[in-house]
């Protein structure tokens, strides 16, 4: 019974497990041998084995370099910004018990949204002479004038403005997890913590924050992968421009691949990069998840 | 009620008064969105900007519609998102249930391939599967789109799926075999009917996915699959920045998946939460 049983489950996993493997790491492992040769771009050209010049060239070239650090700054002020926001709603929403009902199906609706239409959407309210934000900054008296700030146009700033959107679009989704967390924290830890004269500040950071840390890091990792490998969003607000200030590494790749048809070298980065996550993400699960640890 | 909730009703008119401010903010930019729809085009890009149309229109609704490729392409967002969901569910189904009954050890690396996968950007797996599809004769079709969009979310779909099935007690199951159902019979007639809401969570995330996407379809399509991620974004160069059209086209592609998902939202927070926490 014991190994019809154990057939049976394999049988059952097989399918999905076939499936993966021809179209997830079948391509993958594609994707990191091309990153050792010298590909043309026109179908069926040569392909010439070249070791690891692909990757020395990757590190060498100013523009990789460039796209790293952007990459790094976008999602750690995207991860940052929502996770301010998103923990301060989730707290708003949990003191205010079961009259936040509506106020929480009405936060949730961007999570619906395209990433598309969210991007080209502020792109458009961040327009310098036709777009709303600029224009309410105006009548509200903070600008002089509505082209005083290039939200999208100015280099110096573009890379944050591009981050709105995606601060936008997700910071629901750290609240519902937070929220979903401090429904699991028991009301008697709370109720002894106040009794024994605990502030407000005291209680969040000793007693609430600890105990929602697994919560925490599911919600900061997800967002973390998501927001490192964002791509239409910022390619529909300034296609990685004005001079590359909004280039992030998935664009670079994306640009190394299909316009200027390197395939090599853009696998090399994709790999790179591909290689940092996993090391960046493995460090996270292991420093903030505490696996082993009770939940 | 919870620990957290406060007692003191002066606190809770802050925190309300707060609330709304974060909401009204938050919920501004998609008001604008739809109020410039309503716009007639030259007010929708008039310096200065108005917030409330002065003329309220349908044209630029007509307009989208009317453009070439935009109705089709509806359709092909439609096709792909029910293939792929039909696609995702009927792998992760007998793979999660496999997973959470039998315990085996195999079980883990689908919990491991979530998370690579999600580390993957998008193009790594994008490239070659643009090779693959051409090499089975499916290059931009739905079908093809709907295979590289299950890639996105079969890992997605296996964990939640896992978590539902954690659920179920064996007892249930034990009782069909009992009364001489199969295995297949007792997971088919007993417990995915336990699992339903469970199913739905998993659909929705899987054809949201699919709904959304955006660079496997700019890879995987040219003409006839296209979807309407792809159209919207071309709006900007195929037909001059034609805003007007483009909030128009938006409105029309997201406000069916917000109201579908919020006249469900009690089911889909479990989801949401990736199963994370029991919500």
């Amino acid at each position: 019974m014991r190994v019809t049983d154990r057939r049976f489950a394999l049988l059952l996993m097989a399918p999905a497990a076939l499936f993966l493997a021809a179209f997830v790491l079948w391509p993958l492992v594609r994707f990191v041998s091309n990153a050792f040769y010298d590909i043309s771009p026109i179908a069926g050209g040569p392909r010439t084995p070249v070791g690891l010049q692909n990757f020395i060239d990757a590190f060498a070239s100013a523009s990789f370099q460039g796209a790293s650090a952007r990459t790094v700054v976008y999602t750690v002020v995207v991860v940052v910004l929502e996770f301010a926001l998103g923990l301060a709603v989730a707290l708003i929403f949990a003191a205010l018990g079961r009259r936040s009902t509506v106020f929480r199906t009405i936060f949730m609706y961007p999570l619906m949204i395209a990433p598309v239409v969210a991007g080209l959407l502020w792109r458009f309210l961040l327009i310098d002479n036709f777009g709303i934000v600029n224009e309410l900054l105006v009548r509200a008296g903070v600008l002089q004038s509505a082209d005083q700030v290039g939200w999208l146009s100015d280099p110096a700033i573009a890379l944050f403005a591009v981050a709105l959107p995606d601060v936008w679009l997700t910071t629901s989704f750290i609240t519902l997890v937070l929220f979903a967390g401090l429904q699991t924290i028991p009301g008697e830890i709370l109720e002894a913590a106040r009794i024994d004269g605990a502030r407000f500040p005291t209680m969040l950071f000793r007693v609430i924050l600890p105990l929602l840390r697994p919560v925490m890091a599911v919600a900061l990792i997800v967002r973390g992968i998501d927001a490192a490998r964002a791509f239409d969003i910022i390619l529909i607000q300034t296609n990685g421009g004005p001079q590359e200030s909004t280039t992030t590494l998935s664009l670079l790749i994306y640009r190394t691949m299909t316009r200027y048809g390197d395939i090599g070298l853009a696998s090399a980065m994709g790999t790179i990069y591909l290689i940092g996550m996993l090391l960046v993400a493995s460090v996270a699960v292991a420093a903030i998840w505490r696996p082993g640890e009770a939940r | 009620m919870n620990g957290i909730e406060t007692r003191r009703r002066s606190t809770k008119a802050i925190l309300l008064v707060l609330l709304a401010v974060i909401l009204v903010l938050y919920g501004f930019p998609f008001a604008y969105l739809l109020l410039t729809s309503f716009k007639p085009p030259s007010e929708a890009i008039a310096v200065p900007p108005s917030v409330v149309p002065d003329v309220w229109t349908l044209e630029n609704y007509t307009a989208a519609l009317s453009k070439e490729g935009v109705v089709p392409a509806l359709v092909n967002s439609v096709m792909t998102a029910v293939l792929s969901t039909l696609i995702s569910l009927v792998l992760a189904v007998p793979a999660a249930y496999a997973v959470t009954r039998y315990r085996t050890p195999s079980g883990r690396v689908f919990v491991l391939a979530a998370l690579v996968t999600r580390m993957v950007p998008t193009i790594a797996v994008g490239a070659p599967l643009v090779e693959t599809m051409r090499a089975l004769g499916i290059n931009d079709t739905s079908f093809a789109l709907a295979i590289a969009h299950t890639t996105i979310s079969l890992p997605l779909s296996i964990w939640l799926m896992a978590s539902f099935f954690e659920a179920v007690p064996d007892e249930i199951e034990e009782a069909a075999k009992m009364d001489g159902a199969s295995r297949i019979g007792a997971l088919w007639r007993v417990v995915l009917p336990v699992v339903s809401g469970g199913l739905a969570v998993t659909a929705i995330f899987t054809f949201l996915a699919s709904w959304n996407e955006f660079l496997f379809a700019l890879l995987l399509t040219s003409v006839r699959a296209q979807t309407t991620p792809i159209v919207i974004a071309n709006f900007q160069t195929q037909f001059g920045l034609d805003w007007g059209a483009m909030t128009a086209l938006a409105a029309v592609y997201s406000i069916p998946v917000i109201l579908l998902t919020l006249t469900l939202q009690r089911h889909i927070v479990a989801g949401l939460t990736l199963g994370a926490v029991k919500g």
